[in-house]
Formats: structure tokens, C-alpha cells, sequence
């Protein structure tokens, strides 16, 4: 999922400085589930909007309902579409994915040219919850993940090196940028070391193929997904087994404690 | 791989003499007039010269002009510090044919320190390669006269290659790990990371194993309090040992100029004759002499190792 947390309040209100009539619009993917765009965050924005005298519209996406998705975003965009037609801008609470997929849909399909601005700012690819979160990922189009024993240095060590650490690897093998942060590459040497491979930490990786990251990447699927199917996949049984387990499964530390006794 | 000689430091390493090399810092200015004056001073000193590239990541004259310069103008022998947090491996690689061009004989790949560390903490990082791929590339082009890609150097550049290793790693046998990683590669020679420890050392030496890579160890005698403390505090991967620390800040009393002088001179040698007449029994090849301006050090401390 895309970590984000909301912009301060001065930068949000400096987008609408001089504007009136505003759409505050959520988004129900990563920030439902974040708490920056969901019924609850879009709800907070337009009552603190309200209070400095502006006239907002809410457009609240319902979870797996995401901004990102141009498919999905339009039907709400077009549910409320005199009032984006008379806004002077449109806040969206999401990541900067959907706050692009708004532009260019309010831009190219809606024929409305008008002045979209983020509410959040997207802080990367993130695994681990269900409180703490860390960047695992940066999506560089050609993992490396095999010749690293499962962690990866482009993204968890703070230069992203790519053959070994650094020289300034912390007591505690902490990270030289950052002593809150693990060294990843004594991560994987452990890693190696568990799994008889340090024979391997000995020799050279190649550099990484940068050019597999032409930006903007873009992406085609042959068979797109339908709503129909979406909606199969979403309500399966073993989905609903699955939340019934993380609501009603003890915390490890309480089985613990539980066998104990 | 090549067993020419390009550089006088390369040849004292392959007469088997011991060795000792200096360093030289570019400032933020538009010259390089100080760093000419110290090269002067440590001519005959030292065999070749470390021109810091952006040390600990404060942006300052291009280490690749300076070390032109500071070695037409004075005759000393340059190693020419390269660091890739600033450069893709295409701006690397155009640097290794220009120091090739400048008559460079020595460069020191290395990884750099973070650009959050130093002067400019908004610019971004590149890291594109790392020291042990740098070294790689440079073998590469000196060797089989080759870039990255396979294609074609015209007039290879001559030149050798070293590489860093850090002793005080927290985790040694990591660091170790790269190291084996650079020497694989082809590293020519290896320089330490600053070392106060004789343990410190020795445990680096027994982890490492045997190596037919000349290694120099570094040693930093400061020439003030601040110098020291600087290091201790924000240098990664040194620790200044706290005695030696206090003997330094007492001299900040001594009011008198040449009477502080002295005083720091016989602090430094106190402490450093203990771990030269040590670092003699190790297989370290020589020594790098970290003492930036002040080189009137160095011919005590290396009458210890004589």
C-alpha cells in the first residue's frame, strides 16, 4: 500500500486562498486505510474547510471505491458533477496517483479545466502493520530480491547500495543516516549467514538496471479485472474467514502469555 | 589483470617499501591554493597525496580539478578520492577518462558519505554505483580497455585503483564481507577508515585473513581540539579514544602559540608512538597520515616506524 499522511493545515489552506466553493473528495483505497481519505478524514477537511468560511462539497469513496482508478473515480466525479463543475478547486485525499486520475478525467473526459490539489503527501510502498509501517519496495521494474536474501538494499539501505554496507554502520547495526533505522546490509548478511549462502555475500552484484525504470512506466493488462469479478474476489469466503480470524485471533504475545498459564 | 606500474605509490608498494601517504582537503573556494601549500610541505614526506572528494558530503572544489592542479603546480603524486553520492556511473566514468586525460595515476573509489550528512542536505542522492562496482568499472576500463557496457575505450586511461575499508565497522564481519567483495574485483590497494585501536585493528587483520592487497592503515593525529572532536562526533564508523580526547581539549588552555604547539605535538606523539610500534608487528603496508594541515607531525611519527 502507498503510506501518506496529511499536508499541514497552512499548506492546505494556501491552495485556496482567493476560492470559495471547493470539493473535498476521499479516496477508498490506501487512504481509507490510513485514515487520510476515508468517510471520517473527508468529513474532518470539509467541517475545518466550513470553518474558514468555504462552501464544500463532500465526495466520500466507500473502501475498495479508489481515486487512483479512473473507472471508479468517474462515477463519483459524475454523481457530483455540477458541483465540480462550479468549484473553484477540488481537494483529493489520496496519493498523488489519484490526484492525477482526478485532473486528467476532470481534464480530458469531463471537459472541466480545474485546479486540483493533494491534500496528502505519499510517503512509498510500505509492508509490516497493523501500527508500523516501512518502505520495502520502490517498484524499480527488476527485483532484485533473489540475490539479496529477501531484503532490499535499493530501498532499505539508506544509499542503496548494492554490494554490502557501508563504512559507517552504527553500534547496534544501526544505519550511518539514520540510528532509528536497521543497517539492511547487515540484515542480509545475517539473513545469508541462516541460510548458508555467505559465499555469495562475497562477490559482486552488477549494478542495477536503472533502465528497466523509464519513467512514466506505463502498463497495460491484457484482461482488465470487471466489477464483477472484483466484487468475487472481494466477498469469497475465505476473505470473510480471514477478517474473522484478525478480529476474533488473539495478539501473538497474548497466545504466549495464554500458554504459559 | 595488469601488473603494470603507473604510479610511484604503486611502485613503493610493489619494492615492498613501507608507506606512507598524506591528505590534502579542497576548500569551498574558487582555488586550491592552501592544499598547494601543504602538498609543498609534505613533499618527501609521503609518496602520494589523498585529495578529498566532498569529505563527509560539505561540497567543495572538485576533487578531480584539485588533484590536477595540486600535482602539476608542486610535483606531488595525487591519489584522486572519487565518491559515487554524487555521480551516476556515467559522470563516474567520464571523471576516471578525464583524471586519465590530467595525467592521474591513483584513485581512491569510494562510496561517499550520505549527502543528508554534510553541507547540502536537500540534494539528491545517487549512489547509482557502489565502491566495489566503481572498482569494477575502473579495472574494466584500464584493463581490457572497456566501459560498463562492453564498449570501446580509445587510449585506455593508466591508472590504479584502491579501495576503503572501515575497521571500526559495528559489524565487522559484514564489512569484512565487502572487502573480500572489493579485493575480488581487483582492488589494487586498500586504505582504512581512521583507527585509533590497536584491538580494534588486529581483530580487522584476523577477520580479513591472508591477502596479497597492500593495506595502509589510517591514522588522524589532530592538529587541534576541535579537529578530534569533530571526528568523534560526527565521523561514521571512527571512535576517538577518550583520553586522547581530554590531552587535546587541555591544550585549548595553553595560551601561548608556540608553547601549544609543542603540546599538541607531544600529545600526538605520546599517543600515536603506542600504536605505531604496534602497528608494525600487523601486515599493513604502510600508514596513511590523516594529519590535514599539519605536516610538521609527520617526521616524528615516522621515525617511530623506522
Amino acid at each position: 500500500m502507498i503510506a501518506q499522511e496529511q499536508k499541514p493545515m497552512e499548506e492546505i489552506l494556501g491552495y485556496l486562498e482567493g476560492k470559495q466553493k471547493v470539493v473535498v473528495m476521499g479516496c477508498g483505497g490506501c487512504a481509507t486505510f490510513y485514515g487520510t481519505g476515508d468517510k471520517k478524514a473527508v468529513n474532518e477537511m470539509a467541517e475545518k474547510l466550513t470553518k474558514e468560511g468555504k462552501e464544500v462539497t463532500k465526495i466520500v469513496m466507500p473502501l475498495g471505491m479508489q481515486a487512483c482508478e479512473t473507472e471508479k473515480c468517474s462515477i463519483f466525479l459524475q454523481k457530483k458533477r455540477s458541483a465540480v463543475e462550479n468549484c473553484d478547486a477540488i481537494m483529493v485525499m489520496s496519493c498523488g496517483d489519484g490526484v492525477q486520475v482526478v485532473t486528467e478525467y476532470t481534464d480530458e473526459e469531463m471537459g472541466l479545466a480545474k485546479e486540483v490539489y493533494p491534500v496528502n503527501d505519499p510517503l512509498g510502498l510500505v509492508g509490516g502493520g497493523p501500527k508500523k509501517f516501512k518502505e520495502t519496495c520502490q517498484s524499480c521494474g527488476m527485483c532484485e530480491l533473489g540475490k539479496t536474501a529477501g531484503v532490499c538494499p535499493l530501498t532499505a539501505c539508506g544509499k542503496g547500495l548494492m554490494n554490502g554496507p557501508c563504512g559507517g554502520v552504527r553500534e547496534g547495526d544501526k544505519c550511518e543516516i539514520d540510528p532509528d533505522k536497521d543497517c539492511a546490509w547487515v540484515k542480509i548478511y545475517k539473513r545469508m549467514e541462516k541460510l548458508g549462502k555467505l559465499d555469495a555475500f562475497e562477490q559482486m552484484n552488477d549494478p542495477h538496471e536503472w533502465s528497466k525504470m523509464k519513467r512514466p512506466r506505463l502498463f497495460e493488462l491484457e484482461k482488465p479485472m470487471g466489477m464483477m469479478d472484483m466484487m468475487g474476489a472481494m466477498m469469497n469466503l475465505n476473505t470473510i474467514s480471514g477478517y474473522m480470524s484478525m478480529m476474533f485471533a488473539k495478539p501473538p504475545a497474548e497466545e504466549e502469555e495464554a500458554k504459559k498459564e | 589483470m595488469t601488473d603494470e606500474v603507473y604510479s610511484d605509490l604503486m611502485r613503493e608498494f610493489k619494492e615492498g617499501k613501507y608507506v606512507f601517504t598524506g591528505e590534502l582537503e579542497p576548500e569551498k573556494a574558487g582555488n586550491v591554493n592552501e592544499p598547494i601549500e601543504m602538498a609543498k610541505e609534505l613533499l618527501g614526506l609521503v609518496v602520494a597525496c589523498n585529495v578529498t572528494d566532498n569529505p563527509q558530503s560539505f561540497a567543495y572544489v572538485s576533487s578531480l580539478a584539485a588533484s590536477y592542479k595540486i600535482q602539476k603546480e608542486t610535483g606531488m603524486e595525487c591519489v584522486y578520492q572519487l565518491r559515487c553520492s554524487d555521480r551516476n556511473r556515467m559522470a563516474l566514468l567520464s571523471d576516471v577518462l578525464g583524471a586519465g586525460t590530467l595525467g592521474l595515476k591513483n584513485i581512491l573509489a569510494l562510496a561517499g558519505d550520505h549527502v543528508s550528512l554534510g553541507d547540502t542536505p536537500d540534494a539528491k542522492p545517487v549512489f547509482d554505483l557502489d565502491s566495489t562496482t566503481l572498482i569494477h568499472m575502473i579495472r574494466k576500463m584500464v584493463d581490457e580497455g572497456k566501459d560498463l557496457g562492453g564498449n570501446d575505450i580509445e587510449d585506455p586511461p593508466k591508472l590504479h585503483v584502491g579501495g576503503a575499508a572501515a575497521p571500526g565497522a559495528a559489524h565487522l564481519k559484514a564489512e569484512v564481507g565487502k572487502v573480500k567483495k572489493k579485493i575480488n574485483v581487483g582492488v589494487e590497494y586498500l586504505q582504512t577508515q581512521v583507527v585509533y585501536y590497536t584491538d580494534v585493528l588486529d581483530k580487522f587483520f584476523n577477520e580479513l585473513g591472508e591477502t596479497d592487497v597492500p593495506i595502509l592503515v589510517g591514522i588522524f593525529p589532530a592538529r587541534t581540539f576541535g579537529q578530534a572532536d569533530f571526528f568523534d562526533k560526527y565521523v561514521a564508523g571512527v571512535d576517538v579514544p577518550p583520553d586522547y580526547l581530554e590531552s587535546m581539549r587541555a591544550t585549548k588552555q595553553i595560551k601561548d602559540k608556540e608553547k601549544k604547539k609543542e603540546e599538541v605535538d607531544r600529545v600526538n606523539i605520546e599517543f600515536f608512538t603506542g600504536f605505531l610500534e604496534h602497528l608494525k608487528g600487523t601486515p599493513a603496508a604502510g600508514c596513511h597520515m590523516m594529519a590535514v594541515g599539519y605536516p610538521r607531525i609527520i617526521p616524528p611519527l615516522k621515525k617511530i616506524m623506522e
